[in-house]
């Protein structure tokens, strides 16, 4: 998938974003000076280890952190269709309401526990609908066609309540509410590890028609790298709260220049390829109370130097790509070993 | 339940066959016979008789409806109950409900407003509250708002109506009979409410966790709605069971109170049944109780299959 040559506009813009929890050893910094931009119709997957700060950031970015999280600094931008632009930080509650889900809509990590137990689908539907003033008859027709897109039986799921439907079917459901108000951005987190196989399959497939059809940016979280390389034009790796190398997809994965994204790579199994080694990465992501000086990957990283352990890598742009950024200080070296290691396969 | 009840009233000291027998004996001279066989008459009950033939004629009567006359008053037990359970239903029923429905309402508030001043003050209250027996409130009613501050005309609220006052559906009657409730109620509510109020904020709080909430405000949808449908609607939950357990005890918890405010319910019956060791009322509200907890569980099944409807099974699955 390659991104059309006058760039698209940029509709969501996030800049310097630092988020952190209060815990009871201190202040934890799970999202530290995150910055990227999201055009129209494009799909960023976030990639990297759990406990990174991904769900952080997508929660971060609709105000819907829990009690003890808080965004410290940074800047959220909204772009909205008629041109005019959101400051998401500065909104109102009463603002926010409107602007979640017509704008901006989510689909969570689990759907098992994403509907309300006690009301029918539905209601569900309409509660959502009546929140942002769509009227009852639009919602339901809506819903139903939404419904045959992402292949349910539309009536047999409207009227039921949610645990008389399957895993996969409560995803789809998810996916369909998620579009109900044509939002411009849908933020997905895993909304595909708790399926089966071939469930995932027909998920990313609907995804991806849907998204032809309808024309909406997608912010999609994944540990699984061969989901994201199917599904998205950008990969942003992440570890310990920070984006560490950022770039089209074809870019990131054929032409990793960050230690942790190469050890990522190194880590995923590939059906096609039949005896290739798999490399874990050594060691656990550091504590976020109190980061390691220096570059975060340092101490799990077999290209450290006196300099990564000192001094944090700056935000570097690829000399073959310029939409391609990395933070390291080994860039070349690590192009190398992942080009030898290809041409071995 | 009714044959352990049966059973164990028999066993407590203090026959008052005998004592009338020796009363009898003394105040008239009787021989035994002759005054075992007066207070046969008068008792229309023979306690010397074997256990197992009291019983299986206890039983037979208990399945045509008849729970027999009152040792004392000979009047029969079935009337007495339904005379009296009807007092304590209405005031310990109307307790529960408002003291349930408050506890709820602001149980999810201080949940849903945790760490501010509302919950803090509420969360004291409640607390004090559930530690304080239920007949320490009464008394401190009748002694501080009644005796000393004179703030309530307490010797006219005693009681289940004011004597005279004829019954009927009309609005002096039943205003007459809330105020003369007043008392036991505002008792049931203040005791019952701390725990309620306790419960509920715990459980919203673990429902404010679930994930289908956050999903539901990033929907966007108004905080009512959040608060009913999503919130109230699931952490209450939990509670259902607690209030048909209540149910159960309807009668049991009123004795106290009843007695101490002079409230004609079941409760104060049995209390006095007790004194003078009437065995067949005693017997009548046991048996009452048993089947307000009997009924209590049914009450839990069908509310809970209301509220959930994934114990609402089979009846859609069909088609
Ligand atoms: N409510 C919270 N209170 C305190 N710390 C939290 C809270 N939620 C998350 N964290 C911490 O923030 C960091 C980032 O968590 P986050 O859930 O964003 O990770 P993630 O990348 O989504 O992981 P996963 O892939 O497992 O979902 C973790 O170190 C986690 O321990
Ligand atoms: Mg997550």
């Amino acid at each position: 998938m390659t991104v059309t040559p006058a760039a698209p506009e940029v509709v969501l813009s996030v800049r310097n974003l630092c988020i952190s929890y209060l815990t009871r050893r201190g202040r934890l910094r799970a999202v530290n000076k995150v910055s990227f931009d999201l055009h129209a119709g494009e799909t960023l997957a976030l990639i990297g280890e759990s406990g990174c700060g991904k769900s952080t950031i997508n929660l971060g970015l609709i105000r819907l952190l829990p009690p003890t999280g808080t965004i410290d600094s940074g800047e959220i931008v909204y772009r909205r269709r008629d041109g005019q632009t959101v400051d998401v930080r500065g909104l109102t509650t009463g603002q926010l309401r409107q602007f979640l889900w017509r704008e901006c809509s989510m689909v969570f990590q689990g759907a098992l526990n994403s509907l309300n137990p006690v009301i029918k689908i539905s209601s569900m539907i309409y509660d959502t609908a009546a929140a942002h003033g769509m009227d009852k008859k639009e919602a339901r027709d809506r819903a139903l066609d939404l419904f045959q897109k992402v292949r349910l039986d539309p009536r047999r799921v409207f009227n039921a309540y949610p645990h008389e439907l399957s895993g996969g079917m409560r995803q789809r459901t998810l996916l369909a509410t998620a579009l109900l108000l044509r939002p411009q951005v849908v933020l997905m987190d895993e909304p595909t590890t708790a399926v089966d196989i071939l469930t995932q399959r027909s998920i990313i497939d609907v995804l991806k028609r849907l998204r032809e059809e309808l024309n909406f940016s997608v912010i999609f979280i994944s540990h699984d790298l061969a989901v994201a390389a199917e599904i998205a034009d950008t990969v942003a790796t992440m570890y310990a709260g920070e984006i560490i190398e950022m770039g089209p997809v074809a870019e990131v994965f054929y032409r990793p220049r960050h230690a942790y994204t190469l050890g990522l790579l190194e880590a995923a199994p590939r059906l096609s390829v039949g005896r290739e080694e798999l490399h874990s990465i050594p060691g656990s992501p550091p504590d976020l109370v109190e980061p390691p000086p220096g570059c975060r990957f340092h101490l799990r990283c077999r290209f450290a130097t006196d300099e990564c352990r000192t001094t944090p890598p700056p935000l570097t742009t690829a000399p073959e790509d310029e939409r391609h950024t990395v933070a390291c200080y080994h860039t070349a070296t690590i192009l190398k070993t992942r080009q030898e290691e290809l041409a071995r396969d | 339940m009714t044959t352990f009840t049966f059973i164990l009233i028999r066993q407590m000291p203090g026959n008052p066959f005998s004592i009338k027998v020796e009363q009898l004996m003394r105040e008239q001279n009787l021989t035994v016979e002759e005054a075992t066989n007066r207070a046969g008459a008068l008792f229309d009950f023979d306690p010397n008789r074997p256990l197992l033939e009291q019983y299986t004629e206890y039983m037979g009567k208990l399945l045509r409806g008849d729970l027999g006359k009152s040792i004392i008053s000979s009047e029969p037990v079935m009337n007495m109950l339904l005379r009296f359970l009807p007092w304590t239903l209405f005031s310990v029923g109307l307790g529960l409900l408002i003291s349930f429905g408050l506890g709820i309402l602001i149980g999810m508030l201080m949940a849903y407003w945790r760490g501010s001043l509302f919950d803090n003050v509420m969360t004291a209250f409640a607390s004090v509250m559930y530690g304080i027996p239920d007949y320490v409130i009464a008394l401190l009613l009748i002694i501080v708002a009644g005796v000393q501050l004179r703030i309530l005309p307490f010797a006219q609220m005693l009681g289940g109506s004011t004597p005279g006052i004829e019954p009927g559906f009309r609005l002096d009657y039943i205003l007459d009979l809330l105020f003369h409730a007043f008392l036991p109620v505002f008792t049931y509510v203040i005791t019952s409410l701390g725990g309620w109020m306790l419960t509920m904020k715990s459980s919203t709080m673990s429902t404010l966790g679930e994930d289908y909430i956050t999903v539901a405000r990033a929907r966007g949808l108004s905080q009512r709605r959040l608060l009913t449908a999503y919130i109230g609607r699931n952490a209450m939950l939990p509670l259902v069971t607690r209030l048909a357990i209540s149910v159960g005890f309807i009668v049991g918890g009123a004795v106290i109170i009843e007695t101490l405010y002079q409230y004609p319910g079941l409760g104060r019956n049995l209390a006095t049944a007790i004194l003078v060791r009437d065995y067949t009322v005693m017997q009548g509200i046991f048996l009452v109780i048993a089947i307000s907890v009997v009924f209590s569980n049914i009450l839990a099944d069908l509310l809970f299959g209301l509220l959930d409807p994934r114990v609402r099974l089979g009846k859609e699955d069909a088609s």
